[in-house]
């Protein structure tokens, strides 16, 4: 327990070859992770905030020894990944959302059971363990069902049951809501949390695309785009960097077609940057300007360019705030990006 | 383009949402099957396996009349047997594709979902096995008439009489498998081979009817492919064809009579037990179980 | 009560966890269990995967009976017969079964977790054994009793010692090809169709497999089968003798090289397998 860190990553790079035909000139490599270095200490909950396909399952799969890094070193709980795998597995666990695993056959509780022995744990430590998660996570009433008869929300649950009853030192969590109701996520979250606080010196590394998740149960997050963590802080002090600047979103009539370079609203003095969307008929600005009083420019800007302000609000900064700093997209921007390019 | 693909370009409005379904999963198995065309695949499927198949017969009947392949009773066990390549691969086709759909694509909720004929769509899951299998019984047979000299002797009309007929049936008893397997788990093997294995007893395909006891020969006389093997034997071997007392009082066209009837009793029954097992599925959430253990 | 059972969890104990054999046989059994529980589970297996079979093997009995073979060729095929539903169990149920594995989530769980892979196969097998045992002996009784097939065992010790070894190296072929298999992808659906009518060809699941001639009997004899078959028709008919490839004093010898051959070459594939879906990042992971 000397070493203070529970998961370290160094220069972490990995390439993946692209399968399938090509036209000639297309790349045949793609670069997941580009250079990841990481720091999680014992004791953290530790978040990897990023659009779809930039990278946070990479580097989970190479923290919990399924994937090889091409290049780089990581350890985790003192091990390292590639050199003492047998050592990591021991010690780790990992939930993913949307899993299916298990035997349909099977009940929930036998299924669990399984896994419980596949860890090492003995009988009646497995069963006493497996009642008491069950309970916990609220499932007690169908451990007896077969696997295959849970709800996506009962699956998951039970698949965290998996993940926790084996009493492991560093647990990633993939996505762990997805696909989940509003109060199935919340009981997830509220049990980690619950987790973390109960045992301290665990550490939890969960990657997610929503903001919100991030914010509210992460201790330190990092972004990850394109396979490189462009910043990492306590989601507080993400968002106070932000604070020297004023926010405001505004849905104004439609701008019309795009302007020249020097036209467009970045050019209006004072502002730092704006994120236009439309939606529904009318256009979103997410505005961040050096100071608020720049905002009368902008709204002489729009007037300029024949669209009227229809709503006005100033808000704190969000991690979205962050992530378009960092990135100079929306989230849900950057995933379609990623989408494109694949 | 290939015939399927221009079946599959007539536009939709033209077709009945039965024709749409089995085009459609014609083309579909098409695609899943299609690459037996690479030289190893065919090897394995259409060749190796066939042949292994009826050589096992060969050797067995060859240790003990010491190599008597001119006998009329060789060529019928070695046609019999040929034949029969094609009832497993109709009768397994179907039912793999109902597991395959559920549990390997899990693809199960949408097909079922879809405004379309789900028969007729299991019926055409079972095309590609049905072609793979036409050309393992032809590369069998003229196997068997190159490697033993089986006197050929064909009689065209009757053959295609009896390949439309049979082939009709087997689909058929391919659906009711598929429906079954809806009803089942994944087993080891699938439920069409496991079938297919079991009536090699009853349906005189590798020994005349006769060899069984009395008791048990009627049992034989309740499948269509009894009659199927029986009269394509006769369209190909003609004189050759070795009679044995069984069906000895029909006459070819007789049995194509009754292959007909046992076939449009088949299609009825087929589409009977399919309703019943997709109302059943429905009834008990089985459309999309997954039953690995 | 429930507070005391939520306490096993909030406590900051840590739990003690097996390691070494301990946890190799929690994981043979563990893995063994949905096996046994599922085929127990799902009925329906008993009627298809037995009442089928035998009658597939009745068909090649009359097959022999229509040509007068004499009737310890009867008891050939029923050993014979009996035998395939250890040789699909290997090909359908063991070396395919870590791709049904991938395609459902858990191989990226057994290579994510501490058990050696080794034992969750060997798990597998115990389970599935047990299932084909079944089948195997509904087809040696049923057929025995109604065909009359009469056994002189001369040395029951030997007889059983064949068989088990003819499973341990059979078992360890299938643990073998389920790595292959996987490595394979999708084709390894074509290469057990490939290994199925080929090998009860050339193995002589149905005939003494020296009508094949000594130099094809010897080059199947890779496959466990052919000699563990061959050992068992000498001991259980002697009057047959001559049909048989070699003294089974030597095929005792060579199951026991290949049951090591097949076990060692089980563990290298595996670690190979391991490494290569860790390389290359798939092999292990569901895709379709």
């Amino acid at each position: 327990m000397s070493n203070p860190l529970a998961i370290e990553t160094q220069d972490v790079r990995r390439i993946y070859k692209i399968r399938g035909p090509k036209t000639k000139g297309e790349p045949t490599t793609r670069v997941a992770l580009d250079g990841v270095d990481l720091q999680v200490k014992r004791g953290e909950l530790f978040g990897l905030l990023g659009p779809n396909g930039a990278g946070k399952t990479t580097l989970i799969k190479i923290l919990a020894t399924l994937l090889l890094p091409s290049s780089g070193t990581a350890r985790v709980d003192g091990f390292d990944v590639v050199r003492d795998t047998e050592e990591v597995k021991r010690r780790i666990s990992m939930v993913s959302g949307g899993e299916t695993s298990g035997y349909g056959l099977l009940t929930v509780e036998e299924s669990l059971w399984m896994f419980a022995r596949f860890y090492g744990l003995e009988n009646k430590v497995a069963k006493d363990r497996i009642a008491a998660m069950a309970q916990i996570m609220g499932l007690e009433e169908r451990m007896r069902a077969k696997i295959s008869d849970l709800s996506t929300g009962l699956r998951q649950k039970m698949n965290f049951i998996r993940g926790f009853v084996t009493d492991p030192n560093v647990v990633f969590l993939d996505e762990p809501t997805l696909g989940l109701d509003v109060q199935a996520a919340r009981d997830v979250r509220g049990f980690v949390r619950q987790w973390m606080d109960d045992h301290p010196d665990r550490t939890l590394l969960l990657t997610t695309h929503y903001m919100a998740e991030a914010d509210e149960m992460c201790d330190r997050l990092a972004i990850i785009d394109s396979g490189k963590l462009l910043v990492c802080d306590t989601p507080a002090n993400l968002k106070r960097s932000l604070q020297t600047e004023a926010v405001f979103n505004l849905k104004v009539a439609p701008l019309g077609a795009k302007p020249k370079d020097g036209d467009l609203l970045e050019a209006v003095p004072g502002v730092s940057r704006v994120n236009v969307a439309d939606v529904n008929g009318h256009t979103e600005l997410a505005l961040t300007l050096r100071a608020e009083d720049a905002l009368p420019e902008v709204l002489a800007y729009l007037t300029r360019r024949g669209s009227s302000l229809i709503a006005l609000e100033k808000r704190e900064p969000t991690l979205e705030d962050v992530f378009i700093k960092v990135t100079g997209r929306r989230l849900d921007q950057a995933a379609d990006a990623e989408k494109a390019a694949e | 383009m290939t015939l399927v693909q221009r079946l599959h370009n007539i536009p939709a409005v033209n077709q009945s949402p039965a024709l749409r379904a089995f085009v459609t999963a014609a083309w579909l198995g098409w695609q899943i099957e299609s690459n037996w065309a690479r030289p190893f695949l065919f090897a394995v499927y259409v060749i190796a396996r066939p042949i292994s198949s009826v050589l096992i017969l060969v050797i067995m009947y060859s240790v003990i009349t010491n190599g008597a392949t001119g006998e009329p009773i060789f060529a019928f066990i070695y046609f019999g047997n040929a034949l029969y390549i094609l009832v497993n691969s109709v009768v397994t086709g179907v039912s793999w594709a109902v597991i395959e759909d559920r549990e390997h694509y899990r693809v199960a909720k949408q097909i079922y979902t879809a405004p379309m004929n789900t028969y007729a769509y299991l019926l055409g899951r079972g095309v590609a096995r049905l072609i793979i299998g036409s050309v393992s019984v032809l590369i069998t047979l003229t196997f068997g008439v190159l490697a033993f000299r089986i006197p050929l002797d064909i009689n065209v009309l009757l053959f295609l009489a009896a390949t439309i007929f049979g082939l009709a049936s087997l689909s058929a008893l391919g659906v009711i498998l598929g429906a079954v397997t809806m009803q089942t788990a994944r087993l080891q093997t699938d439920l069409g081979s496991l079938v297919s294995g079991g009536l090699y007893l009853f349906t005189g395909a590798i020994f005349p009817l006769d060899v069984l006891p009395s008791w048990l020969q009627p049992v034989g006389y309740l499948f269509p492919v009894t009659y199927w093997l029986e009269v394509t034997r006769r369209a190909l071997l003609g004189a050759h064809a070795a009679r044995f007392p069984t069906f000895a009082a029909f006459s070819d066209w007789g049995l194509i009579g009754v292959l007909a009837l046992m076939t449009a009793l088949l299609w009825l029954a087929s589409g009977w037990v399919y309703s019943a097992a997709l109302r059943r599925s429905k009834e008990e959430g089985l459309i999309d179980i997954e039953t690995n253990f | 009560m429930a507070a005391l059972e939520k306490d096993i969890i909030r406590s900051q104990e840590r739990v003690k966890k097996l390691h070494g054999f301990a946890l190799f046989w929690a994981v043979v059994w563990a893995r063994a269990y949905p096996r046994i529980i599922g085929a127990l589970r799902q009925k329906s297996w008993l009627f298809f995967e037995t009442v089928f079979p035998l009658m597939g093997v009745i068909g090649y009995i009359y097959v022999y009976r229509s040509v007068n073979a004499p009737q310890e060729y009867i008891g050939f095929v029923v050993l014979g017969g009996a035998m395939t539903a250890f040789w699909l169990n290997v090909l359908w149920s063991m070396a395919s079964q870590l791709y049904w594995d991938k395609e459902d989530g858990n191989l990226e769980i057994y290579v994510l977790c501490p058990a050696p892979m080794m034992a969750i196969l060997i798990g597998m097998a115990i389970g599935g054994m047990l299932m084909s045992a079944t089948r195997a002996a509904v087809i040696i009784i049923v057929c025995s009793l109604a065909f009359g097939v009469v056994y002189n065992v001369g040395s029951i010790p030997l007889l059983i010692a064949v068989f088990l070894l003819t499973m341990t190296a059979l078992y360890g072929m299938g643990m073998m090809f389920a790595s292959v298999f996987l490595a394979s992808g999708r084709e390894a659906w074509h290469l057990a169709n490939l290994m199925q009518e080929p090998i009860y060809l050339v193995s002589g699941f149905y005939f003494p497999v020296k009508a094949l001639g000594a130099l094809v009997a010897t080059a199947a004899s890779i496959v466990p089968l052919t000699l563990g078959m061959d050992g068992m028709r000498q001991l259980l008919f002697p009057s047959e003798q001559a049909t048989g490839l070699m003294p089974v004093e030597l095929e005792v010898v060579l199951l026991i090289l290949l049951g090591v051959l097949f076990i060692g070459g089980a563990y290298f594939a595996l670690r190979k397998l391991e490494q290569i879906g860790r390389r290359e990042g798939r092999l292990i992971e569901r895709r379709r």
